[in-house]
């Protein structure tokens, strides 16, 4: 059997894409399995060599430790900041996508145009603006600073995601309720709303993760660890002399959790949401 | 009041909103970039010299090829890996939720965090995947990733990929399951084996929602600076020193505002490069 013939038995076989698969998922997830893990050493297994992968006296040292470290701190700050930046992309997202979407005026193209460019500028182009204006607005280590940088960098894109729920939104319901004496303030918000709420929801929870990941922002304007997010808090256990890698795998379990469970309940609709977009480009 | 003015008067804060975090701080880019702003002389006009100062400097040239090697070698090991991975689970008929969920879920771990489980993950003095590479006689000694200038490279786009291949193998694998089965049974039919199917079914067919992952992939790894920073900060001896690092040390470091702006603008004109042939793309299907 020649060397072709045998790479297209392979490729044809059914059991070679469940081998792929399954090599490649191990790969994938190795490094979430290995801190988690690694978050039950002690100190001093974490710092062996050769290292263990499962815990040789497992341990919530690290947990511990976290729960009485700053990180704790941090982690309640990133709650207040991604729940705070949630609160205003949608505040600000519903009115102008549902404008936009249901009552187009003259120059509603221009405006998600401009959404659109927005989402292209690389955030890191405006840091030294930002830094300037935040100093200028003494802002800079306060919440509302962070709330308004995460804003713009979540805001664009969720103005587009909205749009598209609310160009689904059949307008006959919408009618029905101007008929019913509702006026046009009330039928968005009593009626578009309430039966929109899943996808607005979604919308929500992806800001929220977006945010909750955010760094640089947080890097150059947070300078306490009352202020500081936890992707900023998270360096508490990288020390000069060494660095506490069970203390950091639990902060990185505990960072990472909210958007694993997320992805775990929600793979199915990211798929399904992803064919739709794929047909309708 | 005309339907068209309550649309209007419902994106007002929206705008407004948008205004103020993007029109005005872009404009300020543009404005800085020609200032002289050191804190150290009074802030004056500077004409293009801020411009032609980055452009001579080789600093910030060593920075853009990192980028380019960085960008460039993470979104070619996410493309074959995310269509390998959409290809084979478009063929999986059980456990496909399964193998989905695994393998999007590296996309949850925030790249700060990703950054520092693969530096953890490649140290050689606790890392476990170092540690197998000695193991399986790849090298006799712990490799000492971090200190050698082309490994730092590549333990960075390694953990970069990590998290960008989610994002390609769920965009191939939708733009896979928008092609009618009917080609492919069709295909089938007719004699062709997969190896063609794929060549001629499968890779014309995707090719937009490829291009489209692959810009898309391109322009974050361009400007993302997270899991560099928490990997090797730029080191060893800017090996890993990209463009979006340069920028910062101008704002932290040398405190030169002008400086920084007028590399904000070109970080700007280069993305502008990929984010114009993206909907230039899109709307020529």
């Amino acid at each position: 059997m020649g060397l072709a013939s045998k790479l297209e038995g392979i490729v044809e076989s059914e059991v070679t894409p469940y081998i792929v698969l399954s090599v490649f998922s191990a790969v994938m997830v190795s490094p979430i399995i290995l801190i988690f893990f690694n978050s039950f050493k002690t100190l001093h297994e974490a710092l062996s060599w050769p290292p263990t992968i499962i815990p040789s006296q497992p341990t919530l040292e690290a947990y511990v430790k976290v729960i009485n470290s700053p990180v704790l701190l941090t982690l309640r700050n990133s709650l207040i900041i991604a729940s705070g930046t949630t609160f205003l992309v949608l505040a600000l997202g519903l009115p102008t996508a549902y404008g936009i979407s249901k009552y187009s005026f003259k120059g509603s193209k221009f405006a998600m145009l401009f959404f659109l460019a927005s989402r292209i500028i690389p955030p890191l182009s405006l840091l030294i603006p930002f830094y300037i204006m935040m100093t200028w607005l003494k802002l800079t280590n306060t919440f509302q600073c962070l709330i308004i940088l995460d804003t713009y960098l979540a805001f664009p894109l969720m103005v587009w995601i909205l749009k598209a729920f609310f160009d689904e939104f059949e307008r006959d319901l919408i009618d029905a309720a101007l008929v019913d004496g509702c006026s046009r303030l009330g039928a968005f918000l009593r009626v578009a709303i309430p039966l929109s709420a899943v996808g607005i929801a979604a919308v929500g929870i992806i800001t929220f993760l977006w945010t909750w990941n955010e760094f640089v922002y947080a890097m150059i304007f947070t300078a306490t660890e009352d202020i500081a997010p936890v992707t900023i808090g998270i360096f508490h256990f990288v020390g000069d002399e060494v660095i506490e890698w069970n203390s950091l795998s639990a902060v990185g379990i505990f960072t990472s959790l909210p958007a694993i469970i997320f992805f775990i309940f929600a793979q199915k609709y990211i798929i399904e949401g992803m064919t739709k977009g794929a047909i309708k480009l | 009041m005309k339907d068209s003015t309550f649309g209007f008067l419902l994106t007002i804060p929206g705008l407004v909103f948008l205004t103020l975090v993007v029109a005005f701080p872009l404009s300020l880019l543009f404005s800085l970039s020609f200032l002289r702003y050191d804190f150290i002389h009074p802030i004056t006009f500077h004409g293009l010299r801020n411009y032609v100062e980055v452009l001579n400097n080789r600093v910030f040239w060593l920075s853009l090829r990192n980028t380019i090697i960085y960008s460039g070698g993470t979104t070619t090991l996410t493309l074959l890996i995310g269509l390998l991975l959409a290809v084979s689970a478009a063929r999986i008929k059980r456990f496909s939720a399964l193998f989905r969920t695994l393998l999007i879920l590296p996309w949850a771990v925030p790249l700060v965090v990703s950054g520092l489980v693969w530096r953890w993950m490649l140290d050689p003095g606790v890392g476990v995947y170092n540690y197998i590479l000695t193991q399986v006689g790849f090298s006799r000694e712990p490799i000492n990733i971090f200190g050698e200038p082309t490994l730092a490279m590549i333990g960075c786009i390694l953990s970069d990929s990590w998290t960008r291949i989610p994002f390609m193998f769920i965009v191939i694998l939708a733009g896979i399951k928008s092609i009618p089965p009917d080609l492919y049974e069709a295909a089938r039919v007719d004699g062709a084996n997969r190896i063609a199917t794929f060549r001629n079914i499968t890779l014309p067919l995707v090719k937009k929602s490829m291009l489209t992952g692959t810009l898309i992939t391109s322009m974050f790894s361009f400007r993302t600076i997270d899991n560099i920073w928490s990997m090797t900060r730029g080191g060893p001896a800017k090996a890993t020193y990209v463009i979006g690092l340069n920028l910062i040390d101008y704002l932290v470091r040398y405190q030169n505002l002008g400086f920084g702006a007028a590399i904000g603008v070109i970080m700007l004109g280069l993305i502008s490069i990929f984010a114009t042939l993206i909907v230039y793309y899109i709307l020529k299907e």
